[in-house]
């Protein structure tokens, strides 16, 4: 009788994504009941900026180590920043700030320069280090945003990322980026990462007191247009970080009830077309975890 | 002296009375022209014409000269005509490679376009796969090739690159078979009929990724060289074809929406050619093939695809 409803919200959920015209997958998990519900969960899927999760959380393993000093003033000159279009990314002159402001940007506005500040300090392979020690074995981050920013450039034999739009639709060209495949760049499966989700709710990567910094961070990222769009109802949190690369449009996040119940999801699509702005695509994802989201909390008992 | 260049401007002259229009006819600067014109007169010791401040008019003896003179540059035209058709006549035939499933109606159109366009030469079309035409064209054994992308094409020059789009052919009867287009997933687990590899690995394998992609994964791929045999499957049910349009008893064709699968095409050549009469004769099959393929193939040039402009968004840009 369950597995009956619950392949009637898969098939809701799959209707959902095609009518967005988009490919999805998408995992959904209790934090506290543990009981799931997914649409491919268990595919490779290409984590975008959804990477500097993983980040944020060996930042906080080696604060908590004592390894690092979460209050370590960095100076960033405009000229060694990454490019982006949100936070330090985007400013022009010299920055001095903290590694915990530094995540504080990169969590909340994606900043690309705070991600690959912080990348400088801990480490691509410490981030990977710890992806292993937390037994996720389909999640890897392959490298940092500039690394991914020049597999682009030079995979499409472009100088920059506007031309990089204009050859985008040619054919053949999606298929060149490495950026764009699992297998080749920063990668994990629906269900890691939602499981990943649940598990910063549940005090398990790093201390308590830690845990609670992520979370709090998670909550203040602006962007209402994905995963928060399924969720518009004062007393919900919702509480996330984003991953958008040409085509893809994820978002992976938790959502709090006033009752007390908390649900992990993790939504990855891909469009098929290659429009920069789809508010289909965006809104579906929130589409999507509501209706997972509902299903675990009505088929409880 | 030149003489015939110098006759040739003063023709243009006469004809046009007036040193401006005649000099963007033979596009060149006036300045020249008008020497060329003094020049000519000193030679021939007299006037050909009266300029005053606003006319340019023939003088009685520029009005003798002018018929005798068009009589000499239409038979040095002769003289060039001749010779390139004796040297064409040596090259005999220019040897294309066509792509087995270009079908019927457009080699149909193609050989006659080329017939009529240029009568002089012969054209010998063989069928024959990207992968083969690069060898041939590197060996020197085919003089230009309409290949499919993405092939290694660094020894070659290219004609317009052009993306003709690949849709869906399904059973009359089937369900897909009705509405507007298709997603690729909607095809998800069905049995697919395609080009063989072998004749384009690039584009075969670029097709399949695309289909991957899109939620499209195949139960099985069927190889079809023939666009017949690929109807023929479709229409026993076996699987579905990607193809371009077809139109035929018991099937329908259907878009694929946002065309995420194309076929990209282009005519290509071997750079550095010695020979410039068949150097010219490649060009007129190219731009002759591109029309037709425009035309008849429903293939359209990529430029337009290429131009667009992203305003990216802070929420939609690059890892936000």
């Amino acid at each position: 009788m369950n597995e009956r409803r619950a392949q009637r919200v898969r098939a809701r959920i799959e209707e959902a994504f095609r009518d967005a015209g988009v490919t999805g997958r998408l995992a959904a998990v209790d934090v506290d009941g543990g009981r799931g519900i997914g649409v491919r969960p268990d595919e490779p899927v290409v984590l975008a900026s959804v990477m500097k999760v993983p980040l944020l959380v060996a930042l906080h393993r080696q604060a908590a180590a004592g390894t690092l000093d979460p209050a370590e003033r960095v100076v960033l000159g405009p000229d060694d920043r990454t490019a982006g279009s949100t936070g330090l990314a985007m400013l022009r002159d010299e920055v001095a700030m903290s590694l915990r402001d530094l995540a504080a940007l990169m969590i909340t506005v994606s900043d690309n320069a705070a991600a690959d500040a912080l990348f400088a300090r801990v480490g691509v392979p410490a981030v990977n280090t710890v992806l292993a020690e937390l037994g996720l074995r389909g999640t890897h981050v392959a490298g940092t945003c500039r690394e991914l920013f020049d597999s682009m450039e030079s995979d499409a034999g472009v100088a920059d990322r506007e031309e990089l739009w204009a050859v985008l639709d040619e054919p053949g060209m999606l298929g060149r980026l490495s950026a764009l495949d699992p297998a080749r760049t920063s990668r994990s499966t629906p269900a890691e990462t939602a499981g990943l989700f649940a598990a910063i709710w549940r005090d398990e990567v790093a201390p308590a007191a830690h845990c609670a910094q992520m979370r709090r961070l998670f909550a203040l990222q602006v962007w209402p247009h994905r995963l928060a769009s399924g969720f518009p109802y004062d007393d919900v949190r919702v509480s996330g970080k984003t991953g958008t690369l040409p085509t893809i449009r994820n978002e992976a996040g938790v959502v709090e009830y006033p009752d007390g119940g908390r649900y992990a999801v993790a939504v990855f699509t891909r469009s098929v077309s290659t429009a920069a702005v789809l508010p289909k695509a965006d809104a579906v994802i929130g589409t999507a975890a509501r209706l997972a989201v509902e299903y675990l909390r009505t088929a409880g008992g | 002296m030149n003489l015939i260049g110098h006759l040739e401007c003063f023709v243009a002259v006469a004809e046009e009375l007036h040193f401006g229009h005649a000099a963007e006819r033979l596009g060149m600067a006036q300045p020249p022209l008008s020497q060329r014109i003094q020049r000519l007169e000193k030679e021939l010791g007299l006037r050909l014409f009266d300029r005053s401040s606003r006319h340019v008019e023939l003088t009685a003896p520029g009005r003798l000269l002018l018929d005798e003179a068009r009589d000499l540059l239409t038979r040095v035209d002769r003289i060039h005509s001749l010779a390139a058709r004796a040297r064409l006549g040596a090259v005999g035939a220019v040897r294309v490679g066509l792509p087995a499933d270009l079908g019927g109606p457009v080699l149909a159109a193609l050989i006659a376009d080329f017939r009529e366009h240029c009568p002089d030469l012969r054209l010998e079309p063989r069928e024959i796969g990207t992968a083969e035409q690069c060898r041939a064209l590197a060996e020197g054994t085919l003089d230009v090739g309409v290949l499919r992308h993405p092939a290694d094409t660094r020894d070659f020059d290219l004609g317009p690159m052009l993306a003709q789009p690949l849709g869906a052919l399904l059973p009359a009867g089937s369900p897909e078979a009705r509405g507007g287009p298709l997603h690729p997933a909607d095809l998800d687990g069905r049995e697919i009929v395609l080009f063989p590899r072998e004749d384009a690995p690039g584009a075969h394998d670029e097709l399949l990724a695309a289909c991957r992609r899109h939620g499209l994964d195949p139960a099985a791929v069927h190889e079809a060289r023939n666009p017949q045999f690929a109807l023929g499957l479709v229409l026993a049910g076996t699987a579905v074809a990607l193809t371009a349009p077809i139109e035929e008893e018991g099937v329908v064709w259907r878009p694929i929406a946002g065309d995420p699968l194309a076929l990209r095409t282009s005519c290509a050549w071997p750079k550095g050619r010695r020979d410039p009469v068949l150097e010219r004769a490649v060009e007129r099959f190219t731009s002759i093939a591109t029309r037709v393929l425009r035309r008849h193939a429903g293939m359209a040039p990529l430029e337009r695809a290429v131009s667009r402009r992203v305003m990216a968004r802070p929420a939609s840009g690059f890892l936000s």
